[in-house]
């Protein structure tokens, strides 16, 4: 096994490595709501400013103790519908059955896939109240592709603060969101690998996944045992 | 070769060799994972090891053993393997973080009783992880086929080598102990229960949304080894584009 010192859940080979990756990722997805206006030649600062007074946005309505739960996930789904870039990335996670798959099967799966990751981002946002996220600073891949790099905090906890990249496109004339890495694993990247393993196992089946997806979107919105 | 790392590693070839029967698809080729249904039926097998025998205990330890004793067991085998992370932080030519792990051994050993306390990380010595692995790929090894060891879960050629030698370089594993067995076994044996206590919500949560436990398992893997072997740096980072 690695020797990992201090940093206890980084990795460790019979076990997923690093603590709480898609649970963090998902917060940290959830933790910036609105979009803001931005042209595409905007500087670096443009998509820190994104990502740092959205996530405080976001927060404020985790925190805010006046919300049904109900209503927190209705505000929440909203919010990550306006600010999440979801068909891009469900593209993107199809891999190379995008290609060959019916546009029909294609545009049901964008749907399911929709369903899938809001069920999924409702289930663990409940867990992250307590929690702050601080922008660190942003590096830019091109004119339009940005990663900003911030840092979630624990108050009164003696671990050190976690690293969560957010990476941010202005391609389309407006800021968004097209994936979000917990200490180094791309959100995104995963759920691609995921998907395609699943249609090479399912002949390429694209409507068995959808299956597979809507039953999960169920019951992720199940509560937890 | 010594300890419990080995043994498993000796295992793990022999069940490979025993799996690795019938042509890899175009799929398990193309994720680099030509062994990939004895990979799988490796993690069924690992799962139900932890079914049945890691979480029970990890139930035990969390009834038996106080908030604070758990703290103090994770900052004690943590201090353990600081010798071993500043000797590849060397090996990679990692000069300012080998301070670090030496400050941080120097510092918990004495002050922090033995590495049960950690007042290194109160004075801002931070800690970090390294192994023989990540050295391997900083010299520019090749991570080879993904692999499902038995016990030890994750891996590949590259890293499950890095164990071996990791554990050969390891001082306490100099230590001419009577019963030594006893000694790696039970080091072993905290630090899965150590591990698994921290990240039993979270393997959960995989579990519970993954569309295909292995394939994210493999994903989740391979996307922290990288970042390790980065050392958390940013340049050189290849992500695909949207």
């Amino acid at each position: 096994m690695a020797n990992r010192e201090h940093c206890p859940n980084r990795n460790h080979p019979m076990h997923p490595p690093s603590s709480m990756p898609r649970r963090a990722l998902l917060l940290a997805t959830l933790s910036a709501p609105a979009l803001l206006m931005a042209g595409p030649a905007a500087a670096a600062n443009v998509a820190e400013s994104f990502v740092d007074e959205n996530i405080h946005k976001g927060l404020d309505i985790l925190r805010d103790k006046k919300l049904s739960i109900t209503q927190r996930r209705d505000q929440f789904e909203t919010l990550l519908l306006g600010l999440v870039d979801v068909r891009r990335i469900g593209l993107f996670t199809l891999g190379q059955y995008r290609r060959t798959a019916p546009p029909e099967d294609v545009e049901a799966f964008l749907n399911a896939f929709k369903n899938y990751a809001t069920a999924a981002y409702q289930s663990y946002f409940a867990r992250y109240t307590d929690q702050t996220l601080k922008v660190t600073g942003s590096t830019q891949r091109s004119p339009t592709d940005y990663i900003v790099q911030t840092l979630l905090i624990e108050p009164n906890s003696s671990q050190q603060p976690s690293e969560v990249d957010f990476r941010v496109r202005t391609d389309t004339g407006k800021p968004v969101l097209v994936d979000v890495a917990y200490q180094g694993i791309w959100l995104s990247l995963e759920e691609r690998d995921q998907f395609v393993a699943f249609l090479g196992q399912n002949n390429g089946n694209v409507r068995t996944l959808i299956a597979h997806l809507s039953e999960l979107a169920v019951n992720l919105g199940k509560p937890t045992q | 070769m010594r300890g419990v790392r080995g043994l498993l590693l000796g295992l793990s070839a022999l069940a490979l060799a025993g799996c690795a029967t019938g042509p890899a698809s175009p799929e398990a080729l193309a994720a680099n994972d030509p062994y990939e249904q004895a990979n799988r039926d490796m993690l069924k097998f690992n799962g139900k090891i932890d079914k049945y025998f890691v979480i029970p205990t990890v139930g035990l330890y969390f009834i038996l053993v106080p908030e604070g004793g758990r703290r103090g067991v994770h900052n004690f085998l943590g201090n353990l393997s600081l010798p071993t992370i500043f000797v590849n932080d060397m090996l990679q030519g990692e000069l300012s973080r080998a301070g670090k792990s030496m400050w941080r051994l120097t510092i918990n050993s004495t002050i922090g009783l033995g590495g049960f306390f950690d007042p290194a990380s109160k004075i801002g010595v931070s800690g970090h992880g390294e192994d023989f692995g990540q050295t391997l790929a900083v010299w520019g090894v090749e991570e080879g086929p993904y692999l499902v060891l038995p016990f030890l879960g994750p891996s590949n050629p590259r890293d499950a080598a890095g164990l071996v030698v990791d554990a050969a370089m390891d001082p306490t594993n100099q230590i001419p102990l009577k019963q030594h067995i006893w000694w790696s076994a039970g080091r072993e044996y905290f630090t899965l229960l150590d591990l698994r206590a921290q990240t039993y919500q979270t393997i959960q949560g995989i579990q519970r949304s993954s569309v295909d436990y292995y394939s994210s398992l493999r994903s989740l893997y391979r996307q922290l080894r990288n970042e390790q072997i980065r050392n958390g740096r940013k340049q050189g980072l290849d992500l695909p584009d949207f």
